[in-house]
């Protein structure tokens, strides 16, 4: 039996099914026209989006640029209270800088043991700790006055030291005021300049010892105390509002 | 050319014109709008920082009256001009109030012997401030001058809240010496001469103390001024100052 091809003639060879007779391109131009379609709704969008935003940025620039000009009619009082600011810094800055000289003395008198008087007392900022005289301490210069930029003239750092020269009814009780002078918040050292008993006839020692005389035949010493070096400000406002309080709480000492 | 051939060709022809299409027509506008999102952004943050400076000066100006006399008060501890009478007198009734001798000041920043630390940092500007060295002398009991010292810190200090009180001249003290006062040639028993080194401080000479404000308005505005919308005049400043 011969095989007889049933195919129609236009449609044999591999042509694609639904080629129909233009041979797909009628397919083609439809999937241009429908891409074409596609990137004109994307170039809408696009557009759409171009001309919003243009306005939005115009809108955004014109009420910065009012915000600006406002701001800038302003600009005195901002400056002057930047001026307020700046200067209540500044003297914040000088008054917690500063070294609570009262308390020191406050403290000097209440630790100071029976039977031990203070003649002279010299205190300095800013000189370091040493064991010479107290008159070559205080004329001599001192690191603070070296350190020319500095904000204060007791910056963060300067070593507040106190030279006390007194008398004392013995060596004892120098050893005592030495012991007792260490319990001082804030005190570092304590240093033994001289303590100087008269000799049995009264004289040449006590009056060659450095000290101011007048002890008779007590002792006279000479001592050094070093505080603590001054914190920085911030450390000393804290230090500051907590001793406040705490005297508050107590109710003071005086 | 097979059928297959022309389908392929069809395809490459069609994808190149719609990629023509996206790259020369689409791509380009889309950029511009991603442009325009940066500029949005850009101009969004400018406008927050500039609402951001306009709301600071209204503040500002809203406390304008408090800021004036917080400078006025503050040129209590710090004046304009160097104020050695009020200084004086600040000194005179503090050291009359803990039954202290005010027996002499000296200003070391003329002298020119000194060669203590005041005097070589009178040179140097505190904080912007000029330096003014002197020395007084007290005449006291320790005790007394112990009160004198905590009455001088008490002119301006912080208080447990952390805000200034001033009610004299800022001073800082560099160095006390007490010795016995000598009365007539003899030393009393108990008072002592207390010999104390202390700046004050001055506003540097280019500013006024209020640097040309008035209590109505600061110094380049009219009192009038108002920023966009608020129609909230100054509000006159008021300063009570006790001698």
């Amino acid at each position: 039996m011969r095989a007889v091809n049933l195919i129609p003639a236009e449609q044999r060879g591999g042509s694609s099914v639904g080629a129909g007779r233009s041979g797909g391109v009628a397919y083609a131009v439809l999937a241009l026209f429908a891409g074409i379609a596609v990137l004109a709704i994307l170039y809408g969008i696009a557009s759409h989006q171009v001309s919003t935003r243009k306005g939005q940025a115009a809108s955004l620039e014109a009420r910065a640029a009012q915000a600006e000009s406002a701001a800038q009619q302003l600009a005195p009082y901002t400056a002057f209270a930047a001026l307020r600011q700046a200067r209540t810094q500044a003297v914040e800055s000088l008054v917690d800088s500063r070294f609570d000289w009262a308390h020191a003395f406050h403290e000097f008198g209440r630790v100071l043991p029976f039977g031990a008087s203070l003649a002279s007392l010299t205190g300095t900022i800013g000189k370091l700790a040493t064991t010479s005289g107290g008159s070559k301490s205080s004329s001599s210069s001192s690191p603070a006055a070296s350190v020319g930029a500095v904000s204060s003239v007791t910056p963060p750092g300067s070593i507040p030291t106190f030279t006390l020269t007194g008398c004392a009814a013995s060596q004892d009780t120098v050893a005592e005021t030495i012991d007792r002078l260490r319990l001082i918040n804030g005190v570092s050292t304590v240093t033994l300049s001289s303590a100087t008993k008269p000799g049995p006839s009264g004289s040449g020692a006590a009056s060659s010892g450095g000290g101011s005389g007048g002890c008779g035949r007590a002792v006279t010493y000479n001592l050094q105390v070093a505080f603590q070096p001054l914190p920085t400000t911030t450390a000393a406002a804290a230090a500051a509002t907590t001793r406040t309080v705490s005297e508050t709480t107590t109710g003071g000492s005086k | 050319m097979t059928a297959r051939d022309r389908n392929v060709l069809i395809v490459v022809v069609l994808l190149a014109i719609l990629g023509a299409g996206w790259m020369l027509v689409v791509s380009p506008e889309r950029g511009k709008a991603s442009k325009l999102a940066t500029q949005i952004s850009t101009a969004q943050a400018t406008l927050s920082a500039a609402e951001g400076k306009l709301s600071e000066a209204h503040n500002a100006q809203a406390q304008y009256a408090t800021a004036y006399a917080a400078v006025v008060g503050l040129g209590k501890a710090v004046p304009a001009s160097d104020e050695v009478p009020s200084l004086i007198y600040q000194l005179e009734r503090a050291s009359s109030s803990k039954n202290v001798d005010f027996s002499s000041i000296t200003s070391t920043l003329s002298s020119s012997s000194s060669s203590s630390s005041a005097t070589t940092a009178a040179a140097a500007s505190a904080a912007g401030f000029s330096q003014m060295p002197f020395t007084f002398v007290f005449s006291g009991s320790f005790f007394d001058l112990e009160h004198l010292f905590a009455q001088l810190d008490r002119f301006t200090l912080r208080t447990p809240t952390g805000t200034l009180q001033v009610s004299g001249r800022l001073l800082t003290i560099q160095e006390v010496k007490l010795a016995p006062a000598a009365a007539g040639g003899v030393a009393s028993s108990n008072q002592l001469s207390g010999t104390i080194s202390a700046v004050a401080y001055v506003l540097p000479g280019t500013q006024g103390l209020t640097a040309g404000a008035t209590p109505l308005s600061p110094s380049g505005t009219s009192a009038t001024v108002s920023g966009s919308g608020s129609s909230t005049p100054a509000t006159p400043a008021v300063v009570e100052a006790t001698p």
